[in-house]
């Protein structure tokens, strides 16, 4: 039952020291204002790395460069091991295949309204990765019952609950067999259980091998879930290390200001 | 006693001897109103789209032509079509200035409900479509479109009846439709207020049924009902994989 989610996932994990993601020197402004300032980041292949930080600190632009949602003003992008991205310019030569490669998961989850819970997972399978409908269909329910809403498959997003809706986006994303997971701020929408679900859905994907790149405010979860944390402010990587490390024992006194600050709260 | 003396009046008008005539005139309406429908919801969506454009170059001309045809009466642009345009050298049949004067005049109006529908669609849907991989081609046909669709359906509904009425104007230009065969009748007649009143009860006889139909249709889009073969197979088969595999 869990072999299919991970297939591709796991070839990557075979080779755990090669990075992932790697990020080299990376900047972006918008309007004049500078909110990436030069940023180095290796994320592990089948590793779980959160992204904490204030609002406005560059931690989803940072994210949204790795599919190239974002164009980089500067820097160095690979993704397993091909540069998408150099100078400001884009040197991935196929957009497509690059975000089939690297699904992303949305803080309001995205889905399309006009489509059931099945059709939103087959939809990019047939258009964006030339599948056809009798496999994209299979997998598609596949894919829903690992999640655990075989039952909801043809259920409309606005009858769904946040988590479930939550849960089929990432089914929709895990539909093109990504090595890559973004998920901003997946969990802000959602109730504790539904965080719940969503949190069980994450682990079992890393433990097929799925990388994870995660921005969070959420800092009971973003311990939870990950390996690896990287605090963000100005734009620029304040501390990163292991979970626990960072949100238990930070060095930096912006990081503990800021992880005082979301531990009363969160 | 004058409703005696109207419904009299009715039995004096030989309507057997003008079955025909509101027959055909009838099937003219449709005519005119379907042809005019179809393009002007087409330059409609082309309008729209060309003012959600970037560029002021492309959204400019779109808004302009907009603005002018929804501020001239329906009969000006007519009169303008069918009895101007001859002296430019530019001569129409009645059909054609007809349909193109609809098109002209309805597409303004058109254009603007497509425009709130498409501009209505959360950017996330786009974004959504980005990170999928989907072309910029696809995300519009797959994912914006259907969804503005939906939004404009009760105001494209509404403009579907108003074109189908508004086409009786097109009695100015003798186009043989259905007010045009009514000024037939009343003239050789001289039953004016019989004969207008059966148009006018025949004209609510098709506009009454087509608006509840399309009412029902957008019933039927909001309660979910999948209207595309395709989506009823896909849908379809992934039923009867859940049913057997789960």
């Amino acid at each position: 039952m869990t072999q299919h989610i991970g297939n591709v996932a796991r070839e990557t994990s075979a080779i755990v020291a090669k990075p992932a993601v790697t990020i080299h020197g990376l900047k972006k402004s918008f309007d004049g204002r500078q909110v990436l300032g030069g940023i180095d980041l290796d994320v592990p292949a089948a590793r779980i790395v959160s992204i904490i930080g204030q609002s406005g600190g560059g931690k989803t632009t940072l994210m949204r460069c790795v599919n190239l949602l974002e164009q980089p003003d500067d820097g160095v992008i690979e993704v397993n091991g091909e540069t998408i991205c150099a100078r400001g310019a884009v040197t991935c030569k196929d957009l497509a295949k690059l975000r089939q490669r690297v699904g992303m998961v949305f803080q309001r989850f995205n889905l399309f309204p006009h489509l059931t819970a099945v059709e939103n997972v087959v939809l990019a399978q047939m258009h964006a990765a030339g599948i056809g409908e009798r496999e994209a269909v299979e997998r598609a329910v596949r894919l829903l019952q690992r999640v655990g809403l075989g039952h909801r498959a043809t259920a409309y997003p606005e009858r769904m609950s946040g988590g479930e809706q939550q849960r089929v986006a990432i089914a929709r994303a895990l539909a093109l067999g990504p090595t890559v997971l973004l998920f901003d701020e997946p969990t802000s929408a959602l109730d504790p259980e539904s965080t719940g679900e969503v949190l069980r859905v994450m682990r079992e994907l890393a433990r097929d091998g799925m990388t994870m790149i995660l921005v969070t405010h959420e800092l009971p979860f973003a311990r939870e879930v990950s390996d690896w944390v990287v605090f963000i402010d100005g734009g620029k990587i304040i501390e990163q290390g292991a979970a626990t490390d960072v949100l238990d024992r930070p060095r930096e006194a912006r990081t503990r200001a800021y992880v005082a600050k979301y531990a009363a709260s969160g | 006693m004058s409703l005696l003396h109207t419904f009299t009046g009715f039995l004096q008008v030989p309507w057997s001897d003008y079955a025909s005539n509101i027959g055909w005139g009838l099937l003219r309406t449709l005519a005119y109103t379907i042809a005019s429908f179809v393009g002007a919801a087409a330059l409609g969506l082309v309008l729209a789209l060309m003012r959600l454009n970037r560029l002021r170059l492309v959204r400019l001309p779109a808004a302009l032509y907009t603005e002018i045809f929804k501020n001239v009466p329906l009969l000006a642009i007519i009169f303008v079509t069918y009895f101007g345009l001859p002296s430019v050298g530019v001569k129409l049949s009645v059909f054609v200035a007809g349909v193109l004067s609809l098109i002209f005049f309805y597409a303004a109006y058109l254009s603007e409900i497509f425009r709130a529908a498409i501009g209505g669609i959360h950017s996330g849907q786009n974004e959504a479509a980005q990170a999928l991989g989907l072309g910029r081609g696809t995300t519009f046909g797959h994912v914006v479109l259907p969804q503005a669709l939906r939004l404009a359906l009760p105001g494209t509904n509404t403009m579907f009846v108003d074109l189908l009425k508004s086409t009786s104007l097109l009695v100015t230009i003798s186009a043989a439709e259905l007010m045009t065969q009514a000024q037939l009748i009343a003239s050789e007649t001289f039953r004016a207020l019989e004969v207008y009143l059966v148009i006018a009860a025949i004209y609510f006889a098709v506009c009454y049924p087509v608006s509840q139909c399309l009412l029902w249709l957008e019933r039927t889009i909001h309660a979910g009902v999948p209207l595309s073969i395709g989506r009823r197979r896909r849908l379809k088969l992934a039923k009867t994989l859940l049913a057997g595999g789960a």
